[in-house]
Formats: structure tokens, C-alpha cells, sequence
């Protein structure tokens, strides 16, 4: 990096003219900018020899990779600048995306007044289930599905999760504690008679929060 | 093991996972998804439009389609493209509507306050100087740049959604890049 004064601040080209440039447009071994700037979009596909071998060119080819990583390091560098400067429009969406959660079907609940209607939603119920999991800790909820006829009181129903676990953990012993954890919580809470619980372990994470 | 660790650990999961949540009625999943993705989509479209208010406006309008279509998507894994393709599409919208009120095809956006004395020092750093000189474009090239290079959009579509023809898109795009690379050069 110059020291600072080596250099012109970017104040001093005005904003609509593109100067002249160091940077050669036709001279770079027979090919152009142009030429150039196609080939890397087609990810320097299918092989030219004759850019390839041109240090011209591969200077001019390096100049243009580093620029697609420095804006992007750069955007994700304003991104962060200040951690609250997208409050506001998440908090306006998420207000917005509660009141439109879809319920579901409705799971009755019995009550000894037979005039009363009691019923869980369905999104209630799969919330319940993830919990369940999210709670048992190295595992991570994925989808949950309720199959069956959860609307009519003891008709057997299959559950079915799909989880992601830590990395490092038996995924035989945590689909049993799962399963174990999801009957028991829907046991508690619902009347649902639960024939079977599928548990698909489909994801691993580490606790860095990268994905697999 | 309570309800704290639950909300900690979702923070690690990954995107497809918080997908598959999110598609299942969970608001908290997409919650984080929005946190963890929506301030970059909100930069790149504040760069798009040149416009940060506005912005704003973009990346919550294409978040909630988002959460509206998350049936749609064929892929969890594949959410974040997908988000971004909407902003993209929103911003691009606004742009064509301002076109069409105000006619000023050569808008230019107000001067940062990334010119500020404070500001040129630490843009010393070589990054910072190509963000910067992004603004320094005219607004074509700056956009069909930042769809190339930020949204990895093709030709063709860069091309549809801007109404060039892909001829033009070609030449755009490497005016853009040399005079990017001239610019970055002067920072090293």
C-alpha cells in the first residue's frame, strides 16, 4: 500500500467522466478488454491458448478476479459496519410474516364440558416439535410433517423430521433420544396417537455454523 | 437445556435447514435467514439504486415475497440465491419506474459521505477505493457491473431486465471493468 499522499483521492476525477486510462484496451497481445472480460465470464472456458499464454493478458485477467473479490469484501464489509442498521426493516417484515402464518388443520383436545371446542393448530403442534428437538441440544430442527388424520381424535398419525446434527455425534443415538423427546412432548401436550416418528438425519453442522 | 440454547443453536444451522423451517411456518428461522443474509442484499441494492433509503424498502418488499413463495423454491440449499434474485428484480423495478416518471436515464447518486477527509484515509484501504469508484460510473455500466458481478447474473439476463441488448450488455460491462481496474491500480 502508498503512503497516502502518493496517491489521488478519489474526490479529484469527477464523477461521469472515465478518465484516461493506464489500463490498455487493444494492445494486450492482440486481444481486448472485451475479449478478456467475456472469457472470464465464461469461466475461462473452453482453454485459449493464446490468452493464456499472454502475461499481458493473465495480468489483465488477475486484475479482474481480484476486483470481483475486493467488492465483494467490500459489500460485505459495509454490511456489517453498523449491526443495527437493519433493525428496523426486519422488524417491520417480521411483524408482517407472524400474522400470516398458516395454522393448519386443527387438532382437537378433549374437555370433560362437552360444549366446549378446544384444538391445537397444526403449526402450533410442528412448533411443539421442533422445540422438542432444538431443545435436546447438537441437534438442529429441520422440516416436520404430521401425516395422517390429525383432525379426527384417535386416528394413528406418523410424524416425520428431517434434522441436522453436530458434528462429532452418533446419529443413531440421537435419532432414539429425538424420537424419544418428540413422543413424549406430544404425549404431554396433544391427544394425537403417534404410530411411528421418522427421523432423517439430513444435515451435519459444526459449531461454527457452517453447513456440510 | 432451555429455550436459550435453542435460539443460540439455530444461528448455526444452515441455510437449507432454515429454509425448510421457514417453509413450515417458522418466523424465527427466517428471521435469522433475513439477518444473516438481508444486510448484504441491502447494500448491493442501495448500490444498484443509489439510493439508501430506498433500499431499505427493496430488501423488505423481496424478503416478504419471499416468505409468501418459500413453497416455490425447489432447493432449501439454494435460498440465498433465490433471495437475492428478488432483490434484484425489486431493485431493478424501482429503477424502471423512476425511469418512467422522471425520464432521468443518467441519474446520478448524491455524493457519499465516503468523500469525506475522514473517509479518503481509510479508503486508502484498496477495497474501499473500489467501492467507492463503483460510484464513479455511469449509472449503465455501474449496474450491468453489479449484476454481473454481484447478483452473477448472464448477459441475457442482465440484457432483459435492464432493456440493452446484449451487445451493449458486453461493451458495458468491460468499460466498467477497465475502468475499475485503473482505479484499483492507483491503490496499489
Amino acid at each position: 500500500m502508498n503512503s497516502e499522499d502518493s496517491v489521488l483521492p478519489p474526490t479529484s476525477v469527477p464523477p461521469t467522466s472515465v478518465p484516461p486510462t493506464s489500463v490498455p484496451d487493444d494492445d494486450l497481445d492482440g486481444h481486448t478488454m472485451q475479449e478478456l472480460s467475456d472469457y472470464l465470464d465464461r469461466e475461462r472456458t473452453p482453454f485459449d491458448a493464446s490468452i493464456e499464454s499472454s502475461a499481458a493478458c493473465r495480468l489483465a485477467l488477475a486484475g479482474m478476479t481480484r476486483l470481483q473479490e475486493l467488492s465483494w469484501t467490500a459489500m460485505t464489509r459495509q454490511s456489517a459496519l453498523d449491526p443495527h442498521r437493519d433493525d428496523a426493516w426486519i422488524t417491520g417484515l417480521l411483524d408482517t410474516i407472524k400474522a400470516e402464518v398458516v395454522a393448519g388443520r386443527d387438532v382437537p383436545i378433549s374437555h370433560p364440558d362437552p360444549t366446549l371446542r378446544l384444538a391445537l393448530t397444526e403449526a402450533a403442534v410442528r412448533g411443539m416439535v421442533r422445540r422438542a428437538g432444538d431443545t435436546l441440544g447438537g441437534v438442529i430442527m429441520g422440516r416436520c410433517t404430521l401425516d395422517g388424520d390429525i383432525t379426527t381424535p384417535g386416528e394413528p398419525i406418523r410424524v416425520e423430521v428431517t434434522a441436522s446434527l453436530r458434528y462429532g455425534l452418533g446419529a443413531g443415538d440421537a435419532a432414539d433420544q429425538l424420537r424419544e423427546r418428540i413422543a413424549s412432548a406430544l404425549h404431554r401436550h396433544t391427544e394425537l396417537v403417534v404410530d411411528t416418528i421418522d427421523v432423517t438425519i439430513d444435515d451435519i453442522y459444526l459449531e461454527d455454523g457452517s453447513g456440510s | 437445556m432451555g429455550e436459550a440454547e435453542s435460539r443460540d443453536s439455530l444461528e448455526e444451522a444452515s441455510d437449507a435447514t432454515l429454509a425448510s423451517r421457514a417453509a413450515d411456518g417458522d418466523t424465527h428461522a427466517f428471521e435469522i435467514l433475513a439477518r444473516r443474509h438481508g444486510p448484504l442484499m441491502r447494500v448491493f441494492s442501495a448500490k444498484l439504486l443509489g439510493s439508501d433509503i430506498e433500499s431499505d424498502d427493496v430488501v423488505q418488499e423481496a424478503f416478504l415475497i419471499g416468505w409468501r413463495h418459500i413453497g416455490d423454491l425447489d432447493s432449501p440449499a439454494n435460498i440465498r440465491n433465490w433471495l437475492m434474485r428478488i432483490v434484484t428484480r425489486k431493485a431493478i423495478d424501482r429503477i424502471r419506474v423512476r425511469r418512467i416518471h422522471d425520464d432521468i436515464d443518467d441519474w446520478d447518486p448524491p455524493a457519499s459521505p465516503e468523500t469525506s477527509p475522514e473517509r479518503v484515509v481509510m479508503a486508502r484501504l484498496q477495497m474501499d477505493a473500489v467501492w467507492d469508484a463503483l460510484d464513479k460510473l455511469p449509472p449503465d455500466q455501474r449496474r450491468c457491473w453489479l449484476l454481473r458481478e454481484s447478483a452473477g447474473y448472464s448477459y441475457q439476463e442482465i440484457g432483459d431486465s435492464l432493456g440493452l441488448p446484449i451487445s451493449t450488455v458486453r461493451g458495458l460491462l468491460s468499460r466498467a471493468r477497465r475502468f475499475l481496474l485503473t482505479e484499483m491500480e492507483a491503490w496499489r
